[in-house]
């Protein structure tokens, strides 16, 4: 029996229509700070998709991932601003020399759970004070600033939704492959999948150096929507957390639902910014906790359990 | 030689300072291996219940210390019985753990922007500018406070943990919870009260920084971090650990400012936690714990 | 939002229902559904964003939109507070005289202002929907030379005038930026203006020559060019001046016994630091802590605020010195900062206004005067008149422009000031607005 493709053909049916869509919206009229909040969004949605192959398919929670996306973003910065090299060129520089940075925490990939997680917040903690102090890379406290150019800024949406496109793909091919498989196998027992000769070391090096680099490319983006960064901002402790949020949110584990988290997360932080200015800190911690108590897998979960009972009242009789 | 003492005498007491701010967090883990983000919106929350009480009330910051604890363990037993007992089973360590406590956090710096601004304040009475001289070092009051009553709260912990019934039901759960149970002791309540001692040393810790450092309503980020380098490098769970950890943690922290710029000091804290979790993972005391 | 969560539900029952295809598991089988729903629901949301707000003909306009963002909460939120009160005066009295004189009539002025929680990331979402989203007409400017920078990019990008009373990095008008203009003197004055103070008192036999500086800086935008401002002028002074320690530290930090270790090992003369408040009382407390006495300290802009006076004790912040961009006690000299003054007490009782209120009014009163100078809601013409603009001010020197040799960054002189025994902290420099003598060495210090 072959095996089932990665991605169905319905399925990818589907994705295509729904990212042609999205290619064609800003044609539609589309307002200028809607343009704008998607393509953040689509950056956000790339990030949130990679932390989740880490934090959920491998369940090792990764709380240093703002050192991959400041990496990224000033390597990218650099290249930029140096080499006149063309933003695509850079960005994916800056996932790579991201990715190898990964490569180098491999020692923490021994620890499991919480250890590891402490052991990410010490790495995210020393990049960021290690780079703030390295002027030549990241212009220290002063940042980086780069040229303006307003139609630069209006194709990165394109691009933007290329990287999450392409990220959700892979997201979701991961998930149904033999690979996918793997890193379920490690998540639930490393000892044994390793008797079963899933080496640990290899295939969580291979995830996590993967996420590191799309993490580093969405730095990248992310710094040529800004086009100006500063160290503090890029790698701060809030940063990696705005990671773990967004997964959390959508459904750690699941393949797609970081992406809504992602959504939730930008939407409905500036919502409440501009709506709720002196509440905004309390009623997202309020969300997050009712989001961790009441429903783990996050806006997923939400949507499982209505589609069950939906289908429970719709048809009543059957087991 | 001066200079030596100085540094000597500043490590010495900002390891009390450390030692102080890593109880809460190290107990609280130990036992319910819940890594308690929340800990540095507790010590902002303490730091600011002990202000109010001194500048509304007149009541000494250190006489002060009874009623903050007090009320840091109602907070405690809210926090647990209202919100983290909710977690699934598996939970404790994962991300929902560590999200659900970081969720209170942001509540209680909400609170606390609503009630006081973001002004900064601090804890300032008579004396606290005074310092002892004693052989060419000056020793702040306030800091020698902190010191004093961070040893006096590990000697506490320690008679409580290993002297009464109570502590050896603790130590007990935090073995191995299941076997509790099977012997009869009520795990839920033992969680129950380890959390909220946890929290009670979180804002004693709270009220004593508030008398060396001034807080606003963002405060507590930097302090819980250097509370989990500590954690870490005590191995979590074990008391002397932590204040030897603390020390092991404020020399380095102050002689390297000899070999580097100050400014990168405080990740060395980090890179100490790094290789102590990927090389000894059980800190100085604690169990090797690797999976 | 709700047509979202509608369409979310709906298209929930078909593929649902689908039976499995060969080979495939029950857990894969699961992440359709939702791929799906989140393609559609992200498609139907942003249409329903999509819908442009249709601009609103100039005939037909009934104010003035102007929109802003401050740190309200996070590390900036005191001084943010500050520029608020400013900005809510400025907004307050225009209104009270029936608005600016645009086009032949009077129109009232609007602000719209967001938190932007101290974050850059956040600063510049909010501007840009400020401009997009929110429509207004120009911009006023946030606290924190960090936001500053990021949030100009944003105003520059959308051709928005953008006048700030908060970015003093020299930086952020290097740029080439033609529509952000700072009211606020770049920090290297401010360090300049500290040593001509202290070479005074040098040439006056006050302080020893050479003397040894302890220069402490924060490691941000604000500290490196304090830090520049004092380097230079010690290069410049022909060996008057020896920087023998020269650090930087991090923000927030708690502990400063190391570094304050290493000037009381050098053997300074004179301590200069620049720090936010936080830093500033931390430091000054274990600065007594060690038993170090300097016969000069400065904390750059800090040294006199209230809080820290009570923090400190009135005894320990004695002769320390601080260099501000605008001082209250400038209203004995300075006519426009006197109606300030008293129009700030009129509104906010039993408080007396500090650089940043006194940053915010004049910001927004520059804007508002461009824009009668222009006559028209016009981005272009006010952005104009910014750039030529000279008006009366209540700033140090009297008057306000942007010069474009700077990059549109005014350069007032400061004012020092400092603490003394007595209480307060009068001006001591420059001399046609002091009302005090400076005192150095400090007297408090034992020889």
């Amino acid at each position: 029996m072959t095996a089932p493709p990665l991605i169905p053909r319905r399925m990818a049916g589907v994705f295509v229509a729904g990212c042609a869509v999205l290619a064609v919206l800003p044609a539609l009229d589309l307002s200028p700070y809607a343009h704008n909040q998607l393509t953040l969004s689509y950056v956000m949605i790339a990030g949130a998709l990679a932390w989740n192959w880490m934090g959920g398919f491998v369940g090792q929670v990764s709380f240093g991932h703002a050192a991959m996306f400041g990496i990224g973003g000033f390597v990218a910065g650099r290249l930029m601003l140096h080499m006149q090299l063309p933003p695509p060129v850079c960005w994916l520089a800056g996932g790579v020399v991201a990715g190898v940075f990964t490569l180098a925490a491999h020692p923490t990939l021994r620890l499991r759970g919480p250890y590891f997680s402490i052991a990410t917040i010490g790495i995210g903690e020393i990049s960021r004070q290690v780079f703030t102090y390295w002027e030549e890379f990241t212009g220290g406290a002063t940042g980086l600033s780069l040229p303006i150019s307003a139609v630069q800024k209006y194709q990165l949406y394109w691009w933007a939704l290329a990287l999450a496109a392409a990220v959700a793909l892979a997201s979701i091919a991961i998930r149904r492959s033999s690979f996918g498989l793997r890193l379920l196998a490690i998540k639930a027992d490393v000892d044994a999948a390793a008797d079963v000769g899933i080496s640990a070391a290899l295939y969580q090096d291979a995830i996590f150096a993967l996420s590191g680099a799309v993490v580093g490319v969405s730095g990248g983006i992310f710094a040529s929507y800004f086009v100006f960064i500063e160290p503090g901002d890029m790698f701060g402790f809030d940063r990696s957390i705005t990671f773990v949020l967004m997964a959390v949110i959508g459904g750690v584990g699941t393949s797609l639902g970081p992406a809504l988290g992602a959504i939730v997360y930008v939407v409905l932080r500036n919502y409440l910014l501009a709506s709720y200015p002196e509440l905004h800190l309390g009623l997202f911690g309020v969300l997050v906790i009712v989001i961790i108590l009441f429903q783990p897998l996050g806006i997923t979960g939400l949507v499982r359990w209505l589609v069950r009972r939906v289908q429970r009242a719709a048809s009543p009789g059957q087991p | 030689m001066s200079r030596f003492a100085d540094l000597l005498v500043s490590t010495v007491l900002l390891a009390g300072l450390y030692a102080t701010m890593s109880y809460g967090l190290g107990l609280i883990y130990g036992v319910l291996r819940v890594v308690n983000l929340a800990h540095g919106g507790v010590i902002m929350a303490g730091g600011y219940l002990g202000w109010v009480l001194y500048v509304r009330l007149g009541i000494d910051p250190y006489l002060t210390i009874p009623l903050v604890a007090l009320a840091s363990f109602g907070l405690g037993v809210a926090l647990y019985q209202g919100l983290v007992r909710w977690l699934p089973r598996g939970a404790a360590g994962g991300p929902a753990s560590l999200l659900l406590l970081f969720g209170v956090w942001l509540v209680l710096r909400n609170i606390a922007y609503a009630l006081f601004t973001g002004n900064e304040q601090s804890i300032t009475t008579a004396y606290s500018t005074r310092s002892l001289a004693l052989l060419g070092v000056h020793l702040p009051v306030t800091r020698l406070a902190v010191l004093g009553i961070g040893l006096a709260i590990a000697a506490a912990l320690h008679t409580l943990l290993r002297r009464t019934q109570v502590g050896r039901a603790i130590r007990a759960v935090a073995q191995n919870a299941d076997s509790c149970t099977l012997v009869g002791i009520d795990v839920d309540r033992i969680y129950t009260l380890t959390f909220g001692i946890g929290t009670a040393l979180s804002g004693i810790a709270g009220v004593l920084l508030a008398t060396v450092f001034s807080f606003n309503p963002s405060s507590g980020a930097s302090e819980l971090l250097k509370a989990f380098v500590v954690v870490v490098l005590g191995g979590l769970g074990s008391i002397w650990g932590i204040a030897l950890a603390a020390l092991v943690l404020a020399a380095a922290e102050t002689y390297a400012v000899l070999i580097m710029p100050s400014y990168l000091t405080t990740a060395v804290g980090f890179v100490l936690l790094v290789l102590v979790l990927v090389l000894r993972p059980g800190g100085f005391f604690g169990h090797r714990i690797l999976a | 939002m709700a047509a979202a969560v509608s369409s979310f539900i709906a298209a929930d029952l078909s593929p649902a229902n689908r039976p499995p295809i060969a080979g495939e598991t029950a857990m894969t089988h699961r992440t359709s559904p939702t791929s799906c729903h989140l393609l559609l629901a992200l498609a139907v949301v942003s249409t329903g964003a999509a819908c442009k707000p249709k601009a609103t003909p100039a005939a037909d306009r009934t104010e003035i939109l102007i929109g802003a963002t401050l740190p309200q909460t996070g590390t900036e939120a005191r001084i943010g507070g500050q520029f608020k009160q400013g900005y809510e005066l400025a907004f307050e009295e225009a209104n009270q005289r029936g608005g600016l004189a645009v086009g032949g009539k009077k129109l009232p002025v609007k602000l719209t202002l967001y938190d932007d929680t101290s974050t850059q990331a956040t600063a510049v979402s909010l501007a840009d929907k400020l401009i997009n989203s929110d429509k207004v007409d120009f911009l006023l400017g946030t606290y924190s030379t960090a936001l500053v920078q990021a949030q100009s990019t944003t105003a520059e990008e959308n051709k928005v005038p953008y006048v700030n009373g908060g970015g003093a990095a020299a930086e952020i008008y290097k740029r080439g930026y033609k529509y952000v203009f700072g009211a606020l003197s770049p920090v290297q004055l401010l360090g300049t203006t500290l040593m001509t103070w202290i070479d005074e008192q040098q040439k006056a036999g006050k302080l020893p020559k050479p003397s040894k500086i302890a220069l402490l800086w924060e490691n941000t935008s604000h500290g490196k060019e304090f830090r520049q401002g004092i380097s230079e002028f010690a290069a410049r002074s022909g060996g008057g001046y020896e920087v023998a320690v020269d650090e930087s530290f991090q923000l927030n930090g708690k502990d400063f016994s190391a570094l304050l270790g290493k000037v009381k090992a050098a053997g300074t003369d004179l301590m200069l630091v620049d720090a936010h408040t936080q830093d500033y009382i931390t430091m000054h407390r274990q600065y007594i802590d060690a038993g170090l006495c300097q016969k000069v300290v400065s904390y750059g802009a800090r040294g006199a605020e209230s809080d820290a006076v009570k923090a400190l004790g009135q005894a320990n912040v004695n002769y320390v010195l601080s260099g501000v961009w605008w001082n209250a006690q400038l209203a004995a000299t300075n006519p426009l900062a006197k109606k300030f003054v008293e129009a700030f007490k009129v509104k906010f009782p039993d408080k007396t206004p500090e650089w940043g209120q006194a940053l915010g009014y004049e910001a927004a009163r520059a804007l508002f005067t461009a824009i009668e100078q222009a006559g028209a809601i016009d981005r272009e013409a006010v952005r104009a008149k910014l750039a030529a603009l000279k008006i009366d001010s209540l700033l140090p020197g009297g008057v306000l422009e942007f010069p474009a040799a700077t990059g549109g960054q005014m350069q007032a002189s400061f004012v020092v000031q400092q603490n003394m025994p007595e209480g307060g902290s009068p001006i001591i420099f420059p001399k046609d607005v002091a009302s005090a003598a400076g005192i150095a060495p400090n007297p408090q210090c034992k020889p």
